[in-house]
């Protein structure tokens, strides 16, 4: 870090008059925005803002001269320049082709150009949405609130998947000149669901079922997206055996996939004397083994 | 991103009456007005250009005026330039 005297190019012993003259001399040669095109003179202006920052502050200066504090104590990074935004499109509102007006509107490659230029389409704005796992199956219509206050209505199609982006023609920024507003693209994140799960187009479900419906078969209530349905276990169904739900998966393009229900036969959570009295009666036969297959 | 004018006071450490002669004077054209008068970033970083020009450079208000116009007419003629060198290009 520079000395900010030898900076300035002052004395120790200047008056603070004498400092913001020397100051203003070089800041009307320097500062940024009355040289948009001088990158080496940026630098130039930070080194000596920040030393005039410093100086021109009595109470840090004072500290400064007693070694309290170095020279970059005082410095703060300077907030963006104007020029940083003039030129990009963002502000071109404030552009004027006062400067060339004269021969651009006799110069037919020139007119052009800055015909082309008003017209130009509006920026496209980025938002990413979250849905629940249901409405992206099943399709919703969600209201986002944009930063800067507005709200867009987005139309969830059925069926949209996790990462894929919506377009929405004419919701993005407006043009800087004349011309069609952006676009707004959505993209997509699917919450995960507490007991669905999708894969492609068929949902995956874990459906726990007590140890009579397994034995004995039953008819039980199954969750799809759209709703219970009843589900038909067979008689001695085991855990993992997988039972297919035609068309109660995802809709995509006019077909449906299925749901792929897997039981898991789960005991009660206390102990009952009941059940195990029953056990303990009843002697399996020889053939029920299900470690057979593991051993040597 | 835009903001409404307490935030953007805040920001540009103006004073409301400050900010409505600056905009009477069209050295500043709010992003919005209506519903709300909303600013963008462009607009802040010019409210801290005409600070500069006014604090630290010691232009006065009449002089405000003349910069900004010339800075715009610079900004024109660098975006034309800049079209018309990518123009050449092609």
């Amino acid at each position: 870090m520079k000395d900010p005297y030898e900076v300035l190019g002052v004395e120790r012993t200047a008056t603070s008059e004498e400092i913001r003259k020397v100051y203003r001399r070089l800041a009307k040669k320097l500062h940024p925005d009355i040289n948009p095109g001088d990158k080496a003179g940026e630098a130039r202006f930070k080194e000596i803002s920040a030393a005039y920052d410093l100086l021109s502050d009595e109470g840090k200066r004072r500290r400064f001269d007693a070694g309290e504090i170095d020279a970059s104590g005082a410095e703060r990074p300077r907030q963006k320049y104007y020029r940083d935004f003039a030129g990009t499109g963002s502000g071109a509102a404030y552009e004027s082709r006062a400067g060339f007006a004269d021969f651009a509107d006799t110069d037919e490659l020139l007119s052009e150009l800055f015909r082309r230029r008003r017209r130009a389409r509006g920026a496209d704005l980025h938002f990413h949405l979250a849905v629940d796992f249901l409405d992206a199956v099943n399709g919703a219509t969600v209201h986002v609130t944009l930063p800067d206050g507005g709200s867009l209505s987005v139309t969830i199609p059925a069926g949209i998947e996790d990462g894929q982006t919506l377009r929405l023609r004419g919701k993005g920024a407006r043009s800087p000149g004349e011309g069609e507003p952006g676009d707004a693209l959505i993209q997509i994140a699917v919450r995960p669901h507490k007991f669905f799960v999708r894969e492609s187009d068929d949902i995956h479900l874990e459906l726990p079922i007590t140890l009579k419906e397994a034995v004995l078969g039953a008819k039980i209530k199954a969750p799809t997206p759209t709703g219970p349905v009843m589900l038909t276990v067979p008689k001695g169904a085991n855990t993992g055996a997988i039972l297919r739900l035609k068309g109660k998966g995802v809709p995509r393009a006019g077909r449906r996939g299925d749901q792929l229900v897997k039981l898991k036969i789960m005991l009660p959570e206390q102990p009952d004397p009941e059940l195990e009295a029953l056990l303990a009666s009843w002697t399996p036969k020889a053939e029920y083994d299900p470690r057979r297959s593991m051993e040597a | 991103m835009t903001f409404g004018t307490a935030e953007f006071l805040k920001r540009a450490s103006l004073d409301e009456t400050t900010l409505e002669i600056w905009i009477e004077e069209e050295w500043l054209v709010p992003e919005r007005e209506a519903p709300e008068r909303q600013f963008s970033e462009v607009d802040l970083a010019r409210a801290r250009l005409i600070r500069d020009l006014m604090e630290d450079l010691g232009v006065n208000a009449e002089g405000v005026g003349i910069v900004l116009r010339l800075v715009d007419q610079v900004h024109g003629l660098r975006s034309a330039l800049a079209e018309v060198v990518a123009a050449a290009r092609r």
